[in-house]
């Protein structure tokens, strides 16, 4: 029975401490916020796992699968939750990143241009990718669903038209910056790292991404308040597209082969963890630390029901009821503050 | 005879803030009882108790002498509690009759909703209110006058025994308040009581019976309307005495900050002009409707100019986003602030260095010590009323968001600032405190463009008077000569053909 939905009383995302919000009760204090909960849940998962499958779960060679497994899931999540803060997101995202891949293979290895421009060629594909997905939402006013379903489809068909089956291999040059290893763990887990500290540092302080808090919460107040409100929105989708496109690249450098089919479905994923990590489907919520933990906690899921022998087929039921569970719980967080 | 209402001793805290306590509260059938306080007192929380949006933490509620219990927003409803609350709770892609009957519409026999009677009713309902709009139009469409006769409406679809409005008045004009204030006393003569919440005492003395005075939370007082006068209700509220008379500007105006000319947008503004000078207040008065808003966002960059030129500081301005006008150092303080002006779900601090986000950062970088720093400066200065400035804004009284909203604007330090209605909703003491800042501004040389749709609040406040009817700006006066009725006269008059239509002075 949610009474006014003015009446809630949660800490702002991202902003410093506000202990003075007048939470009481241990239970409220926990699931203050999203960010807290989830990295319970996460230590939970861990700690139950560790102690039953002490053998194959705490290994190191277990957890670099886990890290390199969210290592996709957590680039893509960063754009995502911004998209996400300011009141939009996108559903082209895997169609990007297959593009994006396919376009710096193709460069690399049928064309024979060096490995670097392959890679900058791919994210530049991605970020061109969301500019069209921008100027559409912005400036012809067609919703963001609308529009990055569109798009979704487009840029799948334009990736099947160009790579036809794929390119198998790239190049040895190429390979390497998917595939090089430091301290035991691929790139794709370090740039996600690189990525989500920015993002994590960008969000929460720069002036620059906190605008969206502003454009989600009130997009028309923000507007008369001196935001630039279509050309910020513009930007998040250039960078969701640029963060595809490097996803993709990375992907095919992995595998040294540029797949058509590759990112089917990650939209998905990634809106369930940012959706996890906070966010809301009418904007002005979320944190970048909240989406990564949001993908680490999907990522962990399918790594125990592996463990488990518990059959994939389980897992998308656990995720979903996760996701139901952790909005519920921001339901019953502001009934309680009535 | 039996009360219609009775509050006893009832008390609510909200997360460590004491919002009212033991206070109690008697009205009558037939009676229009007034409630008074400053922003913050706890008047909108004693409505919504009785109903039955809040659970009272202790203290008794009889209807007909009958102990209500376990109230909720629907038994109230039921009950026969009516309520328009402060902050609007209308649907906005509804249709004017779908959100009037929103709580039970009329059905046809096999429970589908009769549009027919729908439409009917609401058309019934609106007319009764002095209204002609078409119920089919989406609330959405509407000028924010419109959407609060649009609530009354539907707080009386319930035909209720006990109706009360959280300052109906505060987005209204003369004409409307004539209408509303014509139907609340029919709806009392036929028994019906009502508890009034209102800031503008002059609608208290017309038509009330009793007033209650809250303070903090407190019950200070009831009086009978008729046995008191201004002051003394002003010293029950605040504890002091407050002066509201016109406080002409102490040096000349200096030279054109804006002049507008013949400006042109859309069905609302036909070719208005108006020139503002520094350190002068100058009024836009009008009806509701009369275009005075959207002619001030034109100026502001928010609405696309069709014809018309505007020199600011002597050069040709053409702003085409809010953005571009803020930066030439214009403010807006626009009239809806929870559509168009706060981050509802945002704290002060961030409520208040929206506007400045350069001025609060170190290089790329956000300082929430200087937000802070900021926040507080303008709580002091305003007065605003709130345990932190970390509390969301959505959480403030009424008056303290608007406190909020004027923080927002004052921040950017503007050479001219346009303040579409500067106080609604805001109590005497506060609104002493906004004619304070106000003249302040006029005497460090800014600019004010005011639209007030209150006259005691233009003739205190302007300099000059520009009056608009039907998107034109069709007269001037000086502060100094006008007077309501020459206001009113300009604000009526016809310009299709000329006449005046005076059926309000
Ligand atoms: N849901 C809520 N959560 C926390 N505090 C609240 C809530 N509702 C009201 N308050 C606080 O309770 C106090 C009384 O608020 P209330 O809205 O009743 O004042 P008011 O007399 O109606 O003021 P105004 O004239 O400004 O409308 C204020 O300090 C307000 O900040
Ligand atoms: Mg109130």
């Amino acid at each position: 029975m949610m009474r006014d939905l003015t009446m809630r009383q949660t800490a702002p995302a991202g902003f410093p401490s506000t202990g003075k919000s007048g939470e009481s009760s241990l239970a409220g204090r926990i699931l203050a916020s999203r960010p807290q909960t989830l990295l319970i849940l996460n230590v939970i998962l861990i700690a139950a796992m560790a102690i039953a499958y002490p053998a194959n779960f705490a290994t190191q060679a277990n957890f670099s699968a886990v890290l390199l497994n969210a290592a996709q899931s957590g680039i893509l999540v960063v754009g995502m939750m911004i998209l996400m803060i300011g009141g939009a997101f996108d559903l082209s995202i895997g169609s990007t990143l297959a593009l994006s891949g396919v376009v710096a293979g193709a460069l690399v290895g049928w064309l024979g241009y060096p490995a670097e421009l392959g890679i900058l060629a791919g994210i530049a594909t991605g970020a061109a990718a969301g500019l069209v997905n921008g100027l559409i939402v912005t400036r012809l006013g067609i919703n963001p669903l609308i529009a990055t379903l569109a798009t979704l489809s487009i840029y799948r068909s334009l990736t099947q038209l160009i790579g036809a089956s794929g390119v198998t291999p790239i190049s040895n040059a190429f390979k390497f910056y998917g595939q090089v290893k430091f301290l035991g763990l691929q790139s794709p887990f370090w740039v996600m790292l690189v990525i989500v500290v920015l993002g994590a540092w960008a969000v929460a302080r720069t002036k620059v991404f906190r605008q969206y808090y502003f454009i989600g919460g009130n997009a028309r107040a923000a507007q008369l308040s001196g935001i630039n409100v279509p050309r910020l929105t513009l930007m998040a989708f250039v960078l969701m597209g640029a963060l595809a496109g490097l996803a993709g690249v990375l992907a095919a450098a992995r595998l040294n082969s540029a797949v058509v089919s590759a990112g089917i479905g990650v939209e998905l994923s990634v809106i369930t963890a940012t959706v996890l990590g906070g966010a809301s489907l009418k904007g002005g919520e979320g944190t970048i630390i909240g989406g990564v933990l949001g993908v680490l906690f999907i990522a962990l899921v399918q790594n125990a029901m592996i463990i488990n022998g518990i059959g994939v087929f389980w897992q998308g039921m656990i995720i979903g009821l996760v996701l139901l569970l952790a909005v519920s719980l921001n339901r019953f967080k502001q009934r309680s503050a009535r | 005879m039996v009360l219609r209402l009775e509050v006893r001793n009832v008390s609510k805290s909200f997360l460590g803030v004491r919002a009212l306590d033991k206070v109690s509260l008697s009205v009558a059938p037939g009676e229009i009882h007034a409630l008074l306080g400053e922003n913050g007192a706890g008047k909108s929380t004693l409505s919504k108790i009785v109903a039955g949006v809040y659970d009272a933490d202790e203290g008794e509620i009889l209807l007909d002498g009958k102990p209500l219990h376990g109230l909720t927003e629907a038994s109230a409803a039921r009950a026969g509690i009516g309520i328009v609350h402060q902050e609007g709770s209308l649907i906005d892609h509804l249709s004017v009759s779908e959100n009037i009957y929103s709580g039970r519409p009329p059905t046809s026999f096999l429970g589908q909703i009769d549009r027919r009677k729908l439409r009917s009713w609401s058309a019934e309902l609106l007319a009764q209110l002095g209204l002609h709009i078409d119920p089919d139009s989406r609330v959405a469409d509407l000028p924010s006058a419109l959407r609060q006769v649009v609530e009354i409406a539907k707080a009386l679809s319930h035909r209720p025994k006990l109706l009360i409005l959280d300052e109906p008045t505060a987005a209204l004009t003369l004409t409307e308040t004539d209408e509303l204030f014509g139907v609340v006393r029919n709806l009392a003569s036929q028994g019906v009581a009502v508890i009034y919440v209102s800031h503008r005492l002059g609608e208290i003395f017309e038509l009330c019976h009793r007033v209650t005075i809250l303070r903090d939370g407190h019950y200070v007082d009831t009086v009978k309307v008729s046995e008191t006068n201004t002051e003394a209700l002003i010293r029950l509220m605040v504890g002091r005495d407050l002066e509201f008379a016109r406080e002409p500007a102490s040096a000349p105006p200096g030279e054109a900050l804006i002049e507008a000319h013949a400006i042109s947008s859309g069905p609302d503004v036909h070719e208005a002009s108006i020139t503002v000078r520094r350190g002068e207040i100058v009024c836009l008065a009008g009806l509701v409707g009369s275009g005075r808003t959207e002619f001030c966002e034109v100026l502001f960059g928010a609405r696309r100019r069709e014809s018309g030129e505007v020199m600011f500081k002597g050069r040709s301005f053409r702003p085409r986003q809010p953005r571009d006008a803020m930066r030439a150092g214009i403010g807006m303080v626009c009239e809806d602030r929870k559509e168009t002006g706060l981050f509802l779900e945002r704290n002060l601090v961030e409520n208040t260095a929206v506007t400045v986000l350069d001025a609060v950062s170190t290089g790329l970088v956000v300082s929430w010590a200087k937000a802070g720093a900021l926040a507080e400066t303008f709580r002091e200065s305003l007065g605003i009323v709130t345990p932190s400035v970390y509390q969301k804004v959505g959480l403030l009284s009424g008056g303290n968001q608007q406190k909020v909203l004027l923080a927002k604007w004052l921040a950017t330090k503007p050479a001219l600032l346009i303040v579409d209605e500067p106080t609604r909703g805001v109590d005497v003491g506060a609104r002493s405190e906004i004619y304070r800042i106000l003249r302040e501004l006029r005497s460090e040389g800014v600019g004010l463009l005011v639209v007030s749709s209150d006259l005691p609040e233009v003739l205190a406040l302007a300099d000059r008077i520009v009056v608009m009817a039907d998107g034109r700006t069709v007269g001037e006066l000086s502060g100094a000569e006008a007077d309501e009725v020459s206001i009113l006269r300009l604000a009526t008059v016809n310009t299709q053909t000329g006449l005046e239509t005076m059926e309000t002075a």
